[in-house]
C-alpha cells in the first residue's frame, strides 16, 4: 500500500484545506513543532478508514466552534496497481466515496471494503476502538504507544495467524488445546500443579495404602505374639505332662529319705562314741584323783621330815637369840652408868659456870650504879642551879617598857637640869681643909661647885646659915617640873625597887647575864640526863633492884665444890655427855632388836613345835595305810579300763568317718533342694500354663489371624487402587508433558516466517540476540550474549527504550509477513524513538531504512535533527500549511 | 460296605484380597456354602463317614462367629464327621479346635482327631488312623506310627493325613510336611485320606488327595471336589469317585494378540465365561484402536456378568493404525504426540507410554464421539 495525496478540510486545527502530496514509497519524514498538526493528520487518516462516516462520535474532529463544519479527508493510495481514492466527510455532511479505478462504492459499502482489504473492524456502534484496528492497529504506532505492542498482537491475532499459515490457528483453536486441557485436568486431579506431588483420589489412596500397612505391621506383630504364646504353651504343657507322669521331686524325695536314714544311723553311732568318750573322761578324772590321793601320803611323810628338821633349826635360832639379848642388857648397864656420870659431871660444869657468870655481872653492875649515882647528883646539882638561876632570873628581870621610860625620864630629869644648871646659881665654893659647908643639907668639903636651881640654905658651920634662892621664874618651873618628872621617875623606881636608873641598867644587864648561864646550865643538865633526872633516876633504881638480884641468886648457888682439877668446860662435857647418851640409845636398839628376835625365835620354835605335832598326828593316824593301799589298787584297775575304752572309741571314730556324714548331710540337702526346686517350677510352671491359658482365650477370641486376612486383603486393594491411580497419574503426567512439548515445538516451527523477519531486524541491533515469539505471537523474552554469556530477560523486564525498539522491529516483523501474505501495509510512526539514545536510534534508523525498500512508512517527528540521515528529506507541515 | 466322603483344605476364613471388596466377600462365604453342600451331598450319597483330611480353617485365630458358622455349615449332615487338623490349623495347644471346643461349637457327631490316636468307629467297623499336625510345620512323617497301629482284623483300616506326599508332587508345594510315598501299603491302610493339595490327585490306588471343594486360586487344577469312597472289605481295593461340590471355576487365561484372528478368539473366550466364573486375563501382544476398544467393552461387559474378571492388559501394546489416527481426528501436534508414544511403547517405560497412549486414544475418541453425537441430526 501506498499512499500518495493526503488532503484534510475543516478537521481540527485545518479549518482550511491542507495537502499533503507526493507521497514517496518508502520513508516520508514530517517534521514540525508541538501542535503543528502531525497528530492531527495521523487522526485524520485513522478517521478516514476506522470511523464510520454516519458516526456521531467524532465531534472532536470538527474545529473548534465551527459547529456547522463538516471535517472531511480525502486520501489517494495504491494497492496492488490499483488506484485508489477515499473520500470522507463528518458530521456537517456525513459522506462516503471510494474509487478504485473507474468503480465507485460509496456510504457502508466503500467502508466494509476498506475493512476487508486493510483488515480491521468497524466498531458496532459508537467511536471505533483498538480491539476494531485489526493490523493497522499494529503498523500505525500512536504517539507514545510503541513500547506496547501486546494488546495491538492481540487484535491483530487473527490476521497474522491467517498470514503465517491457516494451520496455525489450529494449534491453540483445534482439538488438540482441549484434549491437553481435558489431560491437564484429569492430571491435576491426581497430582499437585506446581510439584506433581499425589493430591486428591491419589493421595488418598496412598493414605489409605500407609495406614493399612501400618495396621497390618501391628496385628502381625500381635500374631507373632499370639502364635509365640501358643507355642509357649504347647511346650509348657508337655513338660506339665512330663512331669506329672515322673514326678520327678518324688523321686528326689526318697533319694532325701534314705540319705537322711543313713545319717540318723550315724548319728547314732556318734552318739555311742560319745557317751564312751564321756566314761573315758570320768576314768581319766578318778585317775586323776588317785594320783592326787597318793601324791597326798607321800607329801604328809615328807612334811613331818620337813617339819622335824625346821624345828630344830627354830631351836637353835631361839637359843642363839637369847644369848644375844644377855649381852646387849649386859652392854645396856654399863652405858647407863656412863651416862648417868657424863651428866653430873655437866651439872657441875654448868653450876660453876653460872656462879662465874653471876659474879661478873654483879661486878659490872655495881660499877654501872657507882656512875650512875655520880651522874645523878651531878644532875641534880645542875639543875638546882638551873633552877636558882632561873629565880635568880625572874628577880633581876625589868619589864622593857619601864626601863624605857625610865631612860626618858631620866633623860628629860637631865635635860631639865641642863636647863636649871644653865639658868641656876651656879656656886663655886672651896673650902678649907677641914672645913665644912653644908648646902641644901648636904655638907660638902673641898672645893666643888654646885649649881643651885632653888631656894637653898647653905649652913656654913660657923658662920651661920646662907640662903641663896636663884632669881628668876622659868628656874622654878623647870624646878617644878623636874621635881614633878623626879617624883614620877622616883615612883617608877620605887614600883620597881630599884634606886636608880643606872640599877635598872644593872639589873637589866644581871638578867640577860642570867639567862645565858641558864641555857649553859641546861646544856649541862641535858648532857647529863638525856633522858631527864628522873629517868636517871629509875635507871638506878633499876640497876640496883637488879644487883640485889644477882646478889640474892649468887647467895642462893650452892658452895663452891671444892675440887682439886679445875672443872671441866662445859662443852666438853655436854659433848661426853651426848656421846653417852648416843652409845645408850644404839645399845637400847640393838638390846630391842635381840629381844624381838628372840621373841620371834621363840614363836617359831612353837609353831615347828606344833606343825611337827600334827604332822606326826597324821601319819600316826591308824588307817592310813589301809587307804593308801586302796588308793593304788583303784589307779591300776582305771588305768586297765582307760586303756579298752580309748581302743573302743577309735574303732567307732573309724566308723563314723567312713560314713562321711557331712556328705550324707550335704544329699539330703541336694535331694531336698532338687525335689523344691522342681516342685516351684512345677507350680510355677501350673500358674504360667493358667496365665497362657486365659490370654491366649481371650486373645484368641479376637479373630486376630482373620484380622489379618481382611487387613492384607484391604491392603491388597489399596495397594492394587494407587497403583492404578499412579500409572494413571504418571501417565497423565507423561501426556501432559509431551503434548505441551509437541504445541511448542508445532508453535515454534509454525512461527518461523515470522521469527525470520523478526531475526533479520534484530540483528541489525542486537548482533547474535534472539527474541522469542509466544504463541500469541506478541514479543517474549530477547536473549542476548552479554558479558557473562547469555542473558535472557522478559520483554516486560526489558527497559522502556529497548521495549519500544523491540516493538517497533516487532511491528517490522508483522508488517513483512503480512506483506508477504498479500495484505496492504502502511506504517506510520508518530513520534517513535523518542527514548531511544543516539547508538540505538542510529541501528533502529539502520532497520527503518531497510523496512522502507519493503514499505511505505510515514514518521511524524518534532526532532527534525534526528531523521536527517534517513536519505530523504523531511516536508516541514508549516511549510505545507502555507502552500495549502 | 463303607461309603464316605473325603474332603479337605476348606480354608475358612479366608479372604480374597486380589478382588474388589464385593467379590472378595463372596468368595469368602462360597467356602461355607461348598461345606453346606458337601453337607447335603453327604445326606444324598447316603456316606457313612465325611473325613476331612486338614486345612479345615484358614488360620487359628479366627473370630468366634467364623467357627460357630462353619459348625453350623456342617450340620446338615447328621452322620459322622472326622476332622483333622492341618498346617493351617494345626492341634497347638491353643488352637482354632480349643477354642471351638469352649464355645461349645463342636456336634456330637463329629470327632476331632487331634492326637495321632486310632479313632474306632465301632458301629461303622471303621478304624480311623489320624496323622495330625501338632506344630505348625514338621519335618518328621507323622504316618509313620500308622504301620504299628494295631487294629481288629476286620475293621477297615483308613488313614487321615495332612501333607506332600513325598516325590509325586511338585516342588512348590506350600507343605513342607511329608508323608511317605506307598504308606497305604506300608501301613496296610485301605484308604489313606489326604488333604493340603487343592486339586484332586490320585497317588494311588488307595491313597487320594480329594482336594478342596471349593476353588480358591487360579493354579489349582481339578479342584472343587470332593471324593466319594466306597470300601467294600478289608484289603478290598476302593471305588473312588470325584464329585463336583465347587461353584466358582477358577480360570487363569493369558492371551497374545498378534493377528486380528487373535482377538476375534479372545472376545469369543471371554463372551463365553459362565457367571460364576472367577477369571483372571493376561494379555499381550499388541492391537489397534478399535480392537483395544471393543476388548474394552467386552471385559466391561464381562466384568459386570462374571463373578470376577481380573484383566491385566499392562503387556499388551496400543498400535494405532493410520485409519485409527484418523479416525480419532488426531491432528496437528497431537497426531505427533500420538507417534511417540507409539514408538516409546517399545522402549523404556513402555508401560507409562502404552498408559499414556491408551489415556489419550480414550479422551480423543470420547470427544469424538461427543463430537459426532453433538453434531448428529
Amino acid at each position: 500500500m501506498k499512499l500518495t495525496r493526503i488532503r484534510l478540510e475543516q478537521f481540527r486545527q485545518f479549518r482550511q484545506a491542507l495537502e499533503i502530496g507526493d507521497l514517496q514509497a518508502g520513508i516520508n519524514v514530517f517534521t514540525g513543532p508541538n501542535e503543528a498538526g502531525k497528530s492531527t493528520i495521523v487522526a485524520a487518516i485513522r478517521a478516514a478508514f476506522f470511523e464510520r462516516h454516519r458516526s456521531n462520535c467524532v465531534d472532536d474532529f470538527r474545529p473548534w466552534g465551527d459547529s456547522a463544519a463538516s471535517p472531511t479527508v480525502e486520501l489517494d493510495f495504491t494497492i496492488g496497481g490499483g488506484d485508489y481514492r477515499l473520500t470522507k466527510s463528518f458530521l456537517g455532511k456525513k459522506r462516503c466515496e471510494l474509487s478504485v479505478g473507474t468503480q465507485a462504492l460509496d456510504g457502508d459499502d466503500a467502508e466494509d471494503h476498506l475493512a476487508r482489504l486493510l483488515g480491521f473492524q468497524h466498531a458496532a456502534r459508537g467511536a471505533s476502538k483498538a480491539e476494531h484496528w485489526g493490523i493497522p492497529g499494529l503498523l500505525w504506532i500512536e504517539q507514545g504507544s510503541g513500547q506496547e505492542v501486546g494488546e495491538a498482537v492481540k487484535n491483530a491475532t487473527d490476521h497474522l495467524r491467517t498470514a503465517l499459515n491457516e494451520s496455525l490457528g489450529e494449534v491453540a483453536g483445534g482439538g488438540g488445546d482441549e484434549v491437553m486441557a481435558a489431560v491437564e485436568a484429569a492430571r491435576n486431579e491426581l497430582l499437585t500443579v506446581a510439584r506433581a506431588a499425589p493430591r486428591g483420589p491419589y493421595d488418598e489412596a496412598l493414605k489409605q495404602a500407609n495406614s493399612l500397612t501400618g495396621e497390618l505391621r501391628g496385628v502381625e506383630a500381635e500374631v507373632a505374639t499370639y502364635r509365640q504364646k501358643v507355642d509357649a504353651l504347647g511346650l509348657l504343657r508337655r513338660e506339665h505332662a512330663r512331669d506329672q507322669a515322673e514326678k520327678p521331686s518324688t523321686r528326689f524325695r526318697e533319694q532325701q529319705q534314705a540319705a537322711s536314714d543313713q545319717l540318723a544311723a550315724i548319728q547314732r553311732i556318734e552318739e555311742a562314741r560319745a557317751a564312751e568318750k564321756l566314761r573315758a573322761g570320768e576314768i581319766e578324772e578318778r585317775i586323776k584323783l588317785l594320783r592326787g590321793q597318793l601324791d597326798a601320803f607321800a607329801s604328809q611323810r615328807q612334811a613331818a621330815q620337813t617339819r622335824a628338821t625346821e624345828l630344830e633349826s627354830a631351836r637353835q635360832a631361839q637359843s642363839a637369840a637369847a644369848a644375844l639379848v644377855g649381852q646387849w642388857m649386859a652392854q645396856r648397864t654399863e652405858a647407863i652408868a656412863r651416862y648417868e656420870g657424863a651428866r653430873e659431871t655437866l651439872r657441875l660444869a654448868r653450876q660453876e659456870d653460872t656462879r662465874r657468870g653471876l659474879t661478873r655481872q654483879f661486878d659490872e653492875l655495881r660499877l654501872k650504879i657507882d656512875g650512875s649515882a655520880s651522874a645523878l647528883a651531878r644532875a641534880d646539882a645542875e639543875q638546882a642551879t638551873v633552877i636558882e638561876l632561873r629565880r635568880q632570873a625572874v628577880a633581876c628581870e625589868i619589864g622593857p617598857a619601864d626601863l624605857e621610860a625610865l631612860r626618858e625620864q631620866y633623860r628629860q630629869i637631865r635635860e631639865l637640869r641642863i636647863r636649871q644648871q644653865a639658868a641656876a646659881t651656879r656656886l663655886h665654893f672651896t673650902l678649907d681643909d677641914g672645913r665644912r659647908i653644908e648646902v641644901g643639907g648636904e655638907s660638902l668639903a673641898g672645893t666643888g661647885e654646885l649649881l643651885l636651881v632653888e631656894a637653898t640654905t647653905v649652913i656654913v658651920p660657923g658662920f651661920g646659915t646662907l640662903v641663896i634662892e636663884p632669881g628668876g621664874t622659868d628656874l622654878a618651873q623647870l624646878g617644878r617640873q623636874e621635881s614633878e618628872l623626879g617624883d614620877r621617875h622616883a615612883a617608877l623606881l620605887q614600883r620597881l625597887g630599884l634606886p636608880s636608873l643606872d640599877a635598872a641598867e644593872a639589873r637589866q644587864q644581871t638578867h640577860t647575864q642570867r639567862l645565858a648561864e641558864i641555857t649553859t646550865a641546861a646544856a649541862t643538865l641535858k648532857a647529863l640526863a638525856p633522858q631527864g633526872v628522873d629517868s636517871l633516876r629509875s635507871d638506878l633504881a633499876a640497876l640496883q633492884a637488879r644487883g640485889g638480884e644477882i646478889e640474892a641468886t649468887l647467895r642462893r648457888l650452892p658452895p663452891a665444890v671444892d675440887c682439886t682439877a679445875a672443872p671441866a668446860p662445859v662443852s666438853e662435857a655436854e659433848a661426853s655427855e651426848e656421846a653417852a647418851e648416843k652409845s645408850l640409845t644404839a645399845i637400847n636398839d640393838s638390846l630391842h632388836s635381840a629381844q624381838l628376835a628372840a621373841g620371834n625365835a621363840q614363836t617359831t620354835f612353837e609353831g615347828a613345835t606344833r606343825e611337827l605335832a600334827s604332822a606326826r598326828a597324821l601319819l600316826d593316824a591308824p588307817d592310813r595305810a589301809e587307804r593308801e593301799a586302796t588308793a593304788n589298787r583303784d589307779l591300776t584297775d582305771a588305768r586297765a579300763e582307760q586303756c579298752t575304752l580309748s581302743g573302743r572309741i577309735e574303732a567307732l571314730r573309724q566308723q563314723v568317718s567312713e560314713a562321711r556324714p557331712e556328705i550324707l548331710k550335704q544329699d539330703v540337702e541336694r535331694f531336698r533342694k532338687s525335689a523344691e526346686q522342681h516342685e516351684k517350677s512345677f507350680s510355677e510352671r501350673r500358674d504360667t500354663l493358667i496365665r497362657l491359658d486365659v490370654e491366649l482365650q481371650a486373645a484368641g477370641a479376637q479373630g486376630l489371624e482373620e484380622r489379618r486376612a481382611e487387613l492384607t486383603r484391604d491392603l491388597a486393594q489399596a495397594q492394587r487402587r494407587a497403583e492404578e491411580l499412579r500409572r494413571r497419574a504418571t501417565a497423565l503426567d507423561h501426556l501432559l508433558t509431551l503434548l505441551r512439548d509437541k504445541r511448542r515445538a508445532l508453535t515454534r516451527r509454525l512461527q518461523a516466517p515470522l521469527q525470520k523477519h523478526l531475526n533479520r531486524y534484530l540483528q541489525l541491533l542486537f548482533p547474535q540476540a534472539s527474541l522469542e515469539i509466544d504463541e500469541n505471537l506478541s514479543p517474549g523474552p530477547l536473549t542476548r550474549i552479554g558479558a557473562s554469556g547469555s542473558e535472557s530477560s522478559a520483554f516486560d523486564n526489558l527497559s522502556f527504550g529497548a521495549r519500544e525498539q523491540m516493538g517497533l522491529i516487532s511491528r517490522l516483523a508483522y508488517a513483512d509477513l503480512l506483506q508477504e501474505a498479500g495484505r496492504p501495509t502502511l506504517i506510520i510512526l508518530d513520534d517513535a524513538l523518542v527514548h531511544s539514545d543516539d547508538d540505538r536510534r542510529a541501528q533502529m534508523k539502520r532497520v527503518l531504512f531497510d523496512a522502507a525498500t519493503r514499505h511505505q512508512i510515514l514518521l511524524f517527528t518534532c526532532h527534525p535533527a534526528n531523521w536527517r540521515d534517513l536519505g530523504v528529506g523531511a516536508r516541514s507541515l508549516q511549510a505545507i500549511g502555507a502552500a495549502s | 460296605m463303607v461309603r464316605l466322603l473325603h474332603t479337605a483344605d476348606w480354608q475358612i476364613g479366608k479372604l480374597f484380597g486380589q478382588f474388589d471388596r464385593d467379590e472378595a466377600a463372596l468368595l469368602a462365604d462360597a467356602r461355607f456354602k461348598a461345606v453346606e453342600r458337601l453337607a447335603n451331598l453327604a445326606n444324598e450319597q447316603r456316606v457313612d463317614l465325611v473325613l476331612v483330611a486338614g486345612d479345615i480353617f484358614d488360620a487359628q485365630a479366627v473370630a468366634d462367629r467364623t467357627i460357630h458358622r462353619l459348625f453350623n455349615a456342617m450340620a446338615g449332615f447328621s452322620g459322622r464327621w472326622v476332622l483333622l487338623p492341618g498346617n493351617h490349623d494345626a492341634a497347638l495347644a491353643e488352637s482354632v479346635w480349643t477354642r471351638a471346643a469352649r464355645l461349645q461349637a463342636i456336634a456330637g457327631n463329629v470327632s476331632l482327631c487331634l492326637t495321632p490316636e486310632t479313632l474306632f468307629l465301632t458301629s461303622l467297623g471303621v478304624a480311623i488312623l489320624p496323622a495330625p499336625l501338632t506344630q505348625r510345620n514338621t519335618f518328621s512323617d507323622l504316618t509313620e506310627w500308622f504301620a504299628s497301629a494295631r487294629t481288629p482284623a476286620g475293621m477297615l483300616r483308613i488313614g487321615l493325613a495332612h501333607g506332600s506326599v513325598q516325590g509325586i508332587l511338585a516342588e512348590a508345594v506350600d507343605s513342607a510336611n511329608p508323608i511317605a510315598a506307598g504308606r497305604a501299603e506300608q501301613a496296610g491302610l485301605d484308604y489313606l485320606a489326604l488333604g493340603d493339595w487343592h486339586g484332586t490327585r490320585r497317588v494311588d490306588a488307595r491313597c487320594w488327595y480329594s482336594g478342596t471343594p471349593e476353588t480358591d486360586r487360579f493354579r489349582a487344577n481339578d479342584s472343587g471336589q470332593a471324593l466319594l469312597v466306597e470300601l467294600n472289605e478289608p484289603r478290598a481295593l476302593p471305588t473312588v469317585r470325584a464329585i463336583g461340590t465347587g461353584r466358582h471355576r477358577w480360570r487363569s487365561d493369558s492371551q497374545a494378540l498378534q493377528v486380528p484372528s487373535d482377538l476375534e478368539a479372545l472376545l469369543q473366550r471371554i463372551a463365553g465365561y459362565a457367571a460364576n466364573d472367577v477369571v483372571q486375563l493376561s494379555l499381550s501382544g499388541q492391537t489397534d484402536l478399535a480392537g483395544q476398544r471393543r476388548l474394552r467393552d467386552a471385559i466391561g461387559q464381562a466384568q459386570g456378568r462374571v463373578h470376577s474378571l481380573l484383566a491385566d492388559v499392562s503387556a499388551l501394546r496400543l498400535e494405532p493404525t493410520s485409519e485409527d489416527i484418523d479416525a480419532l481426528q488426531a491432528d496437528g501436534y497431537l497426531a505427533e504426540v500420538v507417534a511417540e508414544l507409539r514408538a516409546a511403547q517399545e522402549v523404556s517405560d513402555a508401560q507409562t507410554a502404552r498408559d499414556a497412549l491408551s489415556l489419550l486414544a480414550g479422551i480423543l475418541d470420547d470427544r469424538r464421539r461427543g463430537v459426532g453425537a453433538g453434531g448428529a441430526p
